[in-house]
């Protein structure tokens, strides 16, 4: 399958489900993932999901602008930079935002996030 | 463990944008034949076409800042997987462009690390 349709799906699948069903984002990681968050290291999928459902905010919006992504080596894994908005419900303003993935391939054939770094894009 | 990855990636980033804002021509020797190099969406591969790249850009010569550097083991082959957001100001341009950028280093195997994957974007307002 072409490695652009791969991360593209794979982009709005985790998206969606950050937006819909935050709790739900457990099945992305395992325990060697890793979550810098603002420059907060998290390690583990149980971690990495308690930082996320704890964000302070109940409801969000992510759009994305930007998606590129590369093969990482010869294991197999894809390295994938997005770029969008959050829009947090009750802000005026969406906040910008970049995020990079290492995906690595599962033996049932998709994918899950190893490494994982999301930055705010300040003005 | 942790420790020494922090001081190779941020060691590598310093000498990465060193290079690009002093001696650009240069910045081919981080790279190698399997390098892929995403520029602002362009998939470019191979250290003669970034290299080539890189000299095309429009401007001689550039400012890079750096305001966040983060950085995680990549479990490729004790890879780094670095992600970088800063400034870029360009000579006689008025404001600074804002940019992100993620690399992916692996060893060499000679106990340095080349640029596997280089994304680069820039940050519009």
């Amino acid at each position: 399958m072409d490695p652009d349709a791969v991360a593209k799906a794979f982009v709005e699948h985790y998206y969606s489900t950050f937006d819909a069903n935050r709790a739900g984002l457990v099945s992305l990681y395992q325990e060697g993932s890793m979550l810098t968050f603002e420059g907060q290291k998290i390690m583990g999928s149980q971690n990495i999901v308690a930082k996320l459902t704890g964000l302070p905010f109940q409801q969000c919006q992510h759009h994305i602008t930007t998606v590129d992504c590369q093969p990482s080596g010869p294991a197999g894994g894809m390295l994938v930079f997005v770029s969008g908005n959050l829009q947090l419900a009750g802000e005026q303003h969406a906040l910008k935002f970049s995020q990079m993935f290492h995906l690595m391939p599962t033996p049932q054939g998709s994918f899950y996030v190893l490494n994982d770094i999301f930055r705010l894009n300040y003005a | 463990m942790e420790e020494q990855i922090e001081m190779v990636g941020r060691a590598f980033v310093d000498h990465y944008y060193h290079l690009f804002d002093h001696d650009r021509s240069a910045l081919g020797s981080l790279y190698q034949p399997s390098s892929m190099l995403s520029f602002e969406g362009q998939k470019i591969l191979g250290v003669e076409d970034i290299s080539a790249k890189f000299k095309q850009l429009p401007f001689d010569q550039c400012l890079h800042v750096i305001s966040t550097v983060d950085l995680q083991p990549s479990a490729v082959a004790g890879g780094i997987v670095v992600f970088v957001s800063g400034s870029l100001q360009l000579q006689g341009e008025d404001h600074p462009l804002r940019f992100s950028e993620a690399f992916h280093l692996i060893p060499t195997g000679q106990g340095s690390y080349f640029l596997q994957n280089d994304i680069f974007r820039l940050n519009y307002g």
